[in-house]
């Protein structure tokens, strides 16, 4: 049986509760290729069981919730089989299974959480703000996973004076610091007119960009490793070299 | 805003030093712009694989320096410039906002006396960090022959200072950095571990060098061998507590009759990097990795060349050994060690449970038993082919015209 659920906490917490003793059990919040003759339900979330549910994986492992909220966050198409084996994992040993990297479950999860985690640090790097005629930010993001939000700690703390926006441009949401508050909102398409000296800086940052390389070191196939051609759209020292 | 034909000049001198790293700090925002981040952020990546974590810049690369190894040294043909303190500044802070920075690397050419190079780089961090409020990463070079009251006060700007120690040996440096003297060198770096540690035991607030030391030097334009170059690394680690010691290998930007006409090896200063984490994070010693006068095997890293000559250690059983014995097996790094560390409290491991783990098998399972079973070959010879597979043959050397071969001088005066 194919369990759809919309990918939130409470409502894969629902599906967790209905799927648990179903031994054919697939978990999905995307669209699934179904089976000849498969069954489906779509599982609506029930705060009250949801609840409950938390509380009770919470007494086995306090730390389980922030496993949970990076599984959902990720991109990866199998993160909800991944989410589901890890849950199933920890309700069946009753205590916690981070560590038991010879289950295929707990491995997988790792290793899934580990991806999420290593984009956010990747984009503390990699986020290129552009100034706005205001003085605010604007740094539009296309990441693998949903992270927008996981990024505002870190530009908050060296940004404290500076309004700015992280949009993510793939899942149409933006992670906002006012220069106070901090808040998430859907943002299809933001029009954003930019400051006199912005053109001036990037080009000055391909220029050292361009002076930094040491040409007769050409190594192209590590820079690709660390920094994925996929992330180099809104990078200005990047995009002279997109086809 | 500073030209762009000023930025290019000025890079362009600083970008052959090696250490870009933004580690080690925790600094606050006070009030400004920028926060040190403990674990260091690469923000971009240049086509020669290295990353931009620094604005690595000179303020002025006009020097009065000769040494031979040099771009900038004093006889050279290149287009010279300076650049103002205020335009380091607003550079680094508009570069910052952006995101393109995690802060700077600057340092100096030997403008007019080594005082007035080091008084202008002081100069210009000091502005950075009380005018303009700036508190990310900051990473100066040390002048030698300055003042060591400038040392003191740059430190107390700065997160990491560096003084490089440029060649590995007295001698080397005196032929090829004449103006610089091993004192000139050692004594501010020992001066500033002296006054770390006070500023540390003394609990202030504030920052002195809270990223520590660093220190480069250049492989392959002096004859130096290996065991020499660990020995001083190891020796700079323990005596004179630096966090990092980099490797440069040396390429031939300049000619001159005292250097070799072509550049090391990359292999090389790979290898040097390697044995040097094996000092850092594996419990090893300099005396273990390589004899005093012997090179590291350019097609054998050191921790394998290291196991194939102490196989009474090997195999050892990956779910009894101890983590420092783990961490010596080849193929097993840091982050595997740790893993078999935890998943063994659970279940007996098996070769095959490693593999679902990632642990890297192809050299390590000659040296590990997995549950009692061992996979790998116990026959030296064979296990050294099987390790240097695909690499360079050991011993093989690219024939040389000049270089008489034995059998061929024997078939010449006919004693075959």
């Amino acid at each position: 049986m194919i369990y759809f659920y919309d990918g939130s906490k409470p409502s894969f917490l629902t599906a967790l509760l209905a799927a648990y003793s179903d031994d054919g059990a697939v978990l999905s919040s995307r669209s699934a290729q179904l089976g000849l003759g498969e069954k489906t339900v779509f599982v609506h979330a029930d705060p009250q069981r949801a609840e409950k549910a938390e509380q009770r994986l919470l007494s086995y492992d306090p730390k389980c919730m922030q496993d949970l909220d990076l599984l959902l966050r990720s991109g990866a198409d199998d993160r909800d089989k991944v989410a589901f084996d890890y849950f199933r994992l920890l309700a069946a040993r009753k205590h916690p299974v981070r560590g038991m990297l010879a289950e295929d479950a707990a491995a997988a999860a790792d290793d899934c959480i580990r991806r999420v985690e290593y984009e956010v640090h990747r984009f503390h790097g990699f986020v290129r703000f552009l100034e706005s005629a205001s003085g605010a930010l604007y740094a539009p993001i296309a990441p693998d996973n949903d992270i927008c939000d996981l990024l505002l700690p870190h530009f908050c703390a060296r940004l404290a004076q500076c309004p700015f926006v992280i949009h993510d441009v793939k899942r149409k949401r933006a992670a906002v610091y006012d220069g106070t508050h901090t808040f998430t909102a859907p943002l299809d398409r933001a029009e954003v007119a930019l400051s006199a000296d912005e053109a001036a800086w990037q080009e000055l940052w391909k220029k050292y960009y361009k002076s930094v390389n040491i040409p007769s070191r050409e190594r192209l196939k590590q820079m690709r490793g660390y920094m994925p051609v996929r992330y180099w759209k809104f990078m200005p020292e990047k995009l002279g070299d997109l086809k | 805003m500073i030209s762009e034909e000023k930025l290019q000049i000025l890079t362009e001198s600083a970008k052959y030093d090696v250490s870009c790293s933004s580690s080690g700090s925790r600094r606050k925002n006070e009030g400004g712009i920028g926060n040190g981040y403990a674990a260091g952020c690469c923000h971009s990546f240049t086509p020669d694989g290295r990353c931009i974590s620094l604005l690595k810049i000179l303020l002025s690369n006009d020097c009065i320096f000769r040494c031979k190894y040099c771009m900038s040294r004093a006889d050279a043909d290149v287009p010279r410039a300076t650049a103002t303190p205020e335009e380091i500044c607003t550079l680094v802070m508009d570069f910052y906002k952006r995101n393109y920075i995690e802060g700077l690397f600057l340092s100096s050419a030997v403008v007019k006396s080594p005082d007035y190079a080091m008084e202008q780089l002081v100069r210009t961090v000091k502005m950075l960090r009380t005018e303009y409020n700036f508190h990310g990463y900051i990473h100066v070079k040390g002048i030698p022959h300055a003042d060591s009251l400038l040392a003191h006060e740059a430190a107390k700007y700065a997160d990491r200072m560096s003084y490089n120690i440029e060649l590995p040996s007295e001698t080397s440096l005196k032929l090829l950095a004449p103006q610089k003297s091993k004192e000139s060198l050692l004594l501010p770096m020992k001066q500033l571990q002296r006054e770390t540690l006070a500023f540390r035991a003394e609990k202030r607030k504030g920052y002195f060098l809270p990223a520590g030391q660093t220190t480069q030097m250049i492989i392959g334009a002096s004859p130096e061998p290996d065991g020499q170059i660990l020995r001083l690394t190891q020796s700079l680690y323990r005596a004179n507590g630096l966090k990092r010691v980099y490797y440069s290998s040396y390429v031939p930007v300049v000619q001159d009759s005292l250097l070799p006409a072509v550049g090391a090896k990359p292999m090389r200063e790979h290898r040097l990097y390697e044995a040097d984490w094996l000092l850092r994070f594996y419990g090893f010693s300099a005396e273990e990795i390589v004899e005093d006068d012997g090179n590291l095997s350019l097609e054998l890293d050191p921790k394998c060349a290291w196991a194939l000559r102490n196989p009474q250690f090997f195999p050892v059983e990956v779910n009894r050994a101890p983590l420092e014995v783990l961490l010596r097996v080849p193929g097993i790094g840091a982050r595997s060690a740790q893993k078999i560390l935890s998943a063994r409290r659970y279940a007996k491991l098996g070769f095959s449970d490693l593999k679902k783990m990632r642990v890297v098998l192809k050299r390590a399972r000659h040296f590990i038993t997995a549950g009692g079973k061992f996979f790998g070959t116990e026959n030296q010879a064979v296990l050294r082919g099987l390790l240097t597979a695909g690499e360079a043959q050991a011993g093989a050397v690219q024939l040389d015209f000049f270089r008489e071969l034995q059998a061929a001088r024997t078939a010449l005066t006919g004693e075959l």
